[in-house]
């Protein structure tokens, strides 16, 4: 499991980086090759948008995760051949939500901060805008796979004071990494 | 007859995923979107063989569902395996209390899948019994 030690980073930074990373293995495991943009949204894009959300909180971190793109972008990371209607494509925006944000939860569970999951959301636009009413919305983390674009906003109140911890502690050993089968 | 597993999901994907690699070996799959459809769908199926849960579900997670499952005295036989994306030790083991029979995390490779179910299942193509 990769540490992620970032020294003088502020919480927020580290939790943006630690779930650009997830997300990277993620889109990795799915079996396509991404890679980070920069620059945001291409201005050429046009047509529907795939919008899924998750929340995410504890009693030192609230958030969301919001995962954006065209439908195609999560045809091609569907796992099994789709037909690609928008009903099954908006399913699979939520589980691919879910489960970035679930590995977000299993690796920063060993900084310790422990965060429960809410059920994930899904909409489709013609134009998504998100608002920047709230105060640690940062720029998005953009992923190129292949011809197309996968667009990610991590939007976090962390309470003041909080801090993960340096390194990961005994904690992140005993977190079951993905794709893990264990039978009791 | 072939044996039948539960997929408890609330992601239609999930359950297709799950749907597709195992009636291709020969099981017979049954789906629920949630837990309280799951405890519906088990409580209408006798049969069961096995029950593949995810965690996190709208309505009844798949905690509350295995809890109550275990707890209702109709088929605590009927082991439970739960499929999410969640790793946490503390749910692993309020699982395990519970009487889950396994955990698997997503995403999942479709042979890790498939040889957790043989192993409790047994194989499907062979237990097969014409009816």
């Amino acid at each position: 499991m990769r540490e992620f030690t970032m020294p003088g980073k502020s919480t927020e930074e580290r939790l943006n980086e630690i779930l650009a990373v997830c997300l990277t293995e993620l889109v990795r495991d799915l079996g396509a090759n991404p890679s980070w943009l920069l620059g945001g949204r291409p201005e050429n894009a046009t047509g529907d948008i795939l919008a899924a959300f998750v929340g995410f909180g504890s009693d030192n971190v609230r958030g969301s995760f919001t995962l954006l793109g065209q439908p195609r972008v999560f045809a091609r990371l569907h796992p099994v051949p789709a037909e690609g209607n928008k009903r099954d494509l908006a399913d699979w925006a939520r589980e691919l939500a879910n489960q970035a944000v679930g590995r977000f939860k299993n690796r920063v569970l060993g900084y310790g901060l422990d965060i429960a999951i809410s059920s994930p959301q899904s909409m489709v636009a013609e134009q998504v805008r998100i608002t920047k009413s709230q105060k640690d919305l940062r720029t998005p983390l953009v992923i190129g796979i292949e011809d197309m674009t996968l667009e990610s906003w991590l939007e976090l109140d962390v309470r003041s004071g909080f801090t993960l911890d340096d390194k990961p502690g005994s904690p992140t050993e005993a977190v079951l990494s993905e794709g893990s089968v264990v039978l009791f | 007859m072939k044996p039948s597993i539960l997929i408890i999901d609330d992601s239609l994907t999930v359950r297709q995923q799950v749907a597709t690699i195992l009636t291709g070996i020969g099981y017979e799959v049954i789906e629920a979107c949630d837990g309280l459809a799951g405890l519906e769908a088990a409580r209408a199926h006798s049969d069961i063989s096995m029950i593949l849960c995810d965690v996190n579900m709208p309505r009844m997670n798949g905690i509350e569902f295995l809890e109550q499952f275990k707890g209702d005295g109709g088929a605590p036989a009927v082991p439970v395996v739960m499929l999410t994306t969640d790793g946490t030790p503390d749910l692993i083991a309020r699982a395990k209390r519970a009487g889950a029979r396994g955990w698997i995390v997503k995403p999942f490779q479709a042979h890790l899948l498939v040889g957790a179910i043989r192993r409790i299942v047994g194989d499907a193509a062979r237990d097969s019994v014409a009816p």
